[in-house]
């Protein structure tokens, strides 16, 4: 979950093309799956790149499958 | 950067780190307190801003870098850049040019940048320049590599007194720098000080020509946070707009976030044919108006860049005579976002214009780029086959390398021209049996390629199975497919150049394959002729390919002249940045390998150095023979028989992976069976010898080795008798060394055998020859000091080397060395006096580097020179000569 300060609008939501937009209050929560962690850098890079404001970022667990079953959320353990 | 990494090529624009233009901006708002601010901290050695995209940071540099009294070296940095090359290239250029006044130099064009001596240069080039300079380090978050920003450390923490380093990035850089801070020698700039202060915006807003009431001024103020970038996007819609007051209301009472909002006003604010261009012609990095004009399908593109770059900071000329544009970072990112989110269908098309450009202008590989982003890979394969054998030659195989990965996975099973291109690149990092695996979808795929384009693709075919047979060691099989092509039935390539460009290969491939086999002549004569048709052509890759092995081929002549084509290949290679490929290898082992005969021990294991390094991602087992076997003898000189064995077993492993006969696979033999002699193993040397091909048995080095042996096992007799046929020239003897080593042997079988004056002449033929080459290593190797010393040095024709020999193993000084005429020494230059001083501590080689902030390398060829030009012959007799000298006066020891 990445919390961004403001509305974002259409041109800036295309570059998180995978992830669900919600606007709460001033900010803006992007949710959604990250393959790895190099696909979280990614994303982050772009929100540097793009001038955005981070204010929040967190990982939520996913709630029925288990760590390992291979949802994209568990580390790179290679 | 280390042998087989990835190289970026050359951007499509003649400089291609344009070097900042400080002058060129107009427009540039004064921020006096914050100019003020950064005059007060550049009094201090390294000075850093650290802040977001769009915080201003290239503005206040450059306003500052007008005003400033300071002669203002800039580089900024491009983005993504992985290639320490480029940026020290760079930095030298910007540093000769604010040298000169602000004549633009091309200082780094053709010298030598090697990873060691560019810290040096730079700070050489520092040092030309009269008066306070500033160095400026824009967008230093682009800069990749850890080398680099490992090497810019510790140019920061020399930079002499009068040079100043500002460096800004959007990241907080990762350099080690508690030293200088502790000095607090670091001043810091952060977003929160760039921030537009309120009068600022209102400053901002009067040279805009924005008229604000009082109280909207303040409120886009605060809804902007002072944002650099955001300030100006407001100023840029605002100049103009029917009603400011209602824009900047409707925008403070927004929550749409400050950047994009502004983006898409400020977009909005242009006509519809401006904004169709600046999306259009967002996805190549540079402009110049025709490439704008083909992808925006207009005419005026230059007129309507150089407007936007007068009006607003987004629009950015990159040289001088403004011909070349890029926008801002912020606003292209926002700029393709768009572009593919409202014209989706034309970003295929705009890409396929973008590489059609690119091609006609010789930019292969940004063709092959642009082609693999708009999907066409087969076109993409089509070009990069095309010109493949071209970019080969021009040192491009990490680049072609790196766009291979960008091919879809197992493509090339259906697509020949791609799978050439994947055969010379395996073959190129070493993957021999990849290699050959594409290589036959490639000739699998040769009946139904057209006419036109069949025989180039043959050509390419032939071209990489005869490197896959020299890589493999097949030298016969070399050989005889190059006479098979050279023969008049087989016809020459329709395309004259591409003919040229196979025959320079082909010599290239035939000579390295007489030499490894032993034909050095022939190879020396045929690298010569690929050498000068590669010059010719300019094909400067292949032209280092034939003279980096030149050197070796030519060892049948003198050392000396090896030596000196050695060192020509690896100048050659030090000025294009390919030092560390794996292609100057041969040079560096050879140059490794002649100093370790003439006894320069510790030279030669810096070239040996220098040669691992060049390996590391692709060692063939020809050069490894000659690496492992360079590495046995310098241990052998060091005096440590077990690591020398330990090395040579590998050589002998290196040398079974050949196909063919290497040429030093009877030195290997020998040295391994005599190094089982001088460790008291003779019956280990015996399993060995017996083990060995017939063929080898018979030459000049594996008498040699049997004697040593024999020798070793007390038959003295049984010594002499096997090495009569070296003795009277009768057996074949591929180097005088292995002369030199017979001489030695037979004198200590005859100081065994207590017959004097025969062990003394034996000495002196030693003596005789080893003279030429100077050849000192048998003598270190094989403890011949009790031989030496039956004869006088007042009696022989080689004086000089004996006194050489005998001090250098160890024995009574003669007196007379050759040393102590040095009468007035050569001054030692400014750093090597900095080295002089070390020396009288106790501080190691490693430590002093450390000190001074250099490489052990520097510190190591300091040292040699101080040595030389001080006639001395270790650290406490240069310290010594050196206090004579008084040049250790200042300091206490």
């Amino acid at each position: 979950m990445i919390r961004l300060d403001g509305h974002l609008g259409p041109t800036a939501l295309s570059a998180f093309p995978t992830m669900v937009a919600q606007q709460h209050g001033p900010d803006t929560i992007l949710t959604g799956p990250l393959q790895d962690r190099s696909a979280l850098w990614a994303m982050l890079a772009e929100i540097e790149a793009l001038g955005l404001e981070l204010t929040e970022l967190r990982r939520i667990c996913p709630k029925t499958e288990s760590p390992t079953s291979g949802d994209g959320l568990s580390p790179d353990r290679s | 950067m280390s042998g087989g990494a990835i190289r970026r090529e050359v951007e499509p624009i003649e400089s291609p780190w344009p070097l900042g233009d400080p002058s060129a901006k107009q427009g540039l708002l004064e921020r006096a307190e914050l100019q003020a601010t950064l005059d007060h901290l550049v009094t201090k050695r390294v000075t850093i801003i650290s802040a977001p995209a769009g915080s201003g940071k290239t503005s206040l540099l450059r306003a500052w870098a007008v005003s400033s009294a300071h002669r203002v070296a800039f580089v900024s940095v491009e983005r993504d850049q992985p290639d320490g090359q480029l940026f020290w290239r760079a930095v030298l250029d910007a540093l000769g040019a604010a040298a000169s006044g602000g004549r633009r130099q091309k200082a780094g064009g053709g010298s030598q940048l090697d990873a060691d001596s560019v810290i040096d240069r730079v700070l050489a080039g520092m040092l030309e320049t009269a008066g306070p300079v500033a160095l400026i380090i824009d967008d230093l978050h682009e800069l990749g590599s850890a080398e680099t920003l490992g090497q810019l450390e510790r140019l920061l923490v020399s930079l002499p007194r009068p040079v100043h380093a500002i460096l800004s990035s959007r990241r907080d850089p990762r350099l080690r720098l508690h030293r200088l801070r502790l000095a607090d020698e670091v001043g810091e700039v952060r977003a929160r000080q760039l921030r537009f202060t309120e009068s600022e915006t209102r400053e901002l807003l009067r040279v805009s020509g924005v008229a604000l009431s009082e109280e909207c001024a303040a409120a886009l103020w605060q809804r902007t946070e002072g944002w650099a970038a955001g300030l100006r996007l407001a100023a840029i819609s605002l100049a103009g707009h029917p009603d400011p007051d209602r824009f900047v209301e409707e925008f403070s009472g927004g929550d749409r976030a400050v950047g994009e909002y502004l983006l898409a006003e400020m977009l909005e604010r242009q006509s519809s044919d401006v904004q169709g261009m600046l999306l259009r012609t967002s996805l190549v990095p540079r402009m110049n108006g025709e490439l704008a004009d083909l992808l925006a399908d207009r005419s005026d593109s230059e007129r309507i860049l150089l407007e936007l770059e007068e009006a607003n900071a987004f629009v950015v000329s990159v040289d001088r005579e403004r011909t070349w544009f890029r926008y801002h970072q912020l606003l292209a990112d926002f700029l393709r976002l768009e572009l593919r989110r409202t014209l989706p269908d034309e970003v295929p098309e705009l890409h396929r214009r973008a590489a059609g450009w690119f091609a006609d202008h010789g930019h292969v590989l940004d063709a092959v780029k642009h082609l693999l982003a708009a999907g066409d890979w087969p076109e993409a394969a089509k070009l990069l086959a095309d010109h493949l054998f071209a970019l080969t030659l021009d040192g491009q195989q990490g680049a072609i390398a790196s766009l291979l990965r960008s091919f879809p996975a197992g493509a090339s099973a259906g697509d020949p021209d791609l799978a050439l291109a994947h055969a010379a690149s395996e073959l190129a990092q070493g993957r021999l049996d990849e290699a050959a695996a594409h290589l036959a979808l490639a000739e699998a795929g040769l009946d139904s390629a057209p006419p036109e384009r069949r025989r180039r693709a043959e050509t390419s075919i032939a071209s990489s199975r005869l490197a896959l047979e020299r890589r493999r060691g097949r030298f016969a099989e070399v050989i005889e497919q190059v006479e098979r092509l050279g023969s008049p039935g087989a016809g020459e390539p329709a395309d004259i150049a591409l003919g040229t460009d196979f025959r320079g290969t082909a010599l290239m491939d035939l000579g390295i394959a007489e030499m490894w086999s032993g034909r050095l002549g022939q190879a020396e004569r045929h690298l010569s002729q690929g050498a000068e048709l590669a010059r010719r052509r300019e094909r400067a890759y292949l032209e280092l390919a034939c003279r980096a092995h030149l050197g070796f081929a030519s060892q049948h002549r003198s050392f000396s002249t090896a030596r000196e084509r050695c060192l020509e290949a690896v100048a050659l290679a030090e000025r294009h940045g390919w030092d560390d490929r794996p292609l100057v290898a041969p040079a560096l082992a050879t140059l490794a390998d002649t100093s370790i005969w003439m006894g320069e021990l510790d030279e030669g294991a810096r070239w040996l150095q220098r040669a691992w390094k060049a390996v590391e991602q692709d060692l063939d087992p020809a050069n490894g023979v000659l690496l492992h076997l360079a590495a046995g003898k310098l241990q052998a000189g060091y005096g440590k028989p077990q690591r020398s064995l330990e090395e040579l077993q590998l050589a002998e492993e290196s040398q079974a992976l050949v196909g063919d006969e290497h040429v030093l696979a009877p030195q290997v033999s020998a040295w391994v069976a005599s190094t089982h002699a001088r460790l008291g193993q003779p019956e280990q040397a015996r399993t060995f010898l017996a083990g060995l091909p017939a063929a080898r048995a018979d030459t000049g080095e594996m008498r040699g080795a049997r004697s040593a042996v024999s020798l070793a096992e007390g038959d003295a007799a049984a010594a002499l008798e096997e090495l009569k046929t070296v003795l009277d020239g009768t057996s074949t003897v591929i180097h005088p060394f292995t002369l030199v080593e017979a001489h030695l042997i037979a004198g200590l079988a005859q100081l065994e055998l207590g017959r004097h004056s025969e062990a003394q002449a034996a000495a002196e033929a030693a003596l005789a020859a080893a003279e030429p080459d100077r050849l000192m290593l048998p003598f270190m190797v094989m403890d011949a000091l009790a031989l030496l010393e039956t004869v006088s040095p007042h009696d022989t024709a080689h004086r000089a080397l004996l006194i050489e020999i005998r001090e250098l193993l160890g024995g009574a000084p003669s007196g007379t060395s050759h040393h102590e005429w040095v009468a007035s020494p050569e001054p030692l230059s400014p750093s090597e006096l900095r080295v002089l001083r070390y020396l009288p501590t106790n501080l190691t080689r490693p430590e002093i580097a450390r000190e001074l902030y250099v490489s052990v390398n520097t510190v190591n060829t300091h040292i040699r020179n101080i040595y030389s030009k001080l006639g001395a012959r270790g650290r406490s007799s240069a310290v010594e000569h050196a206090r004579r000298l008084k040049l250790l006066a200042n300091r206490a020891g």
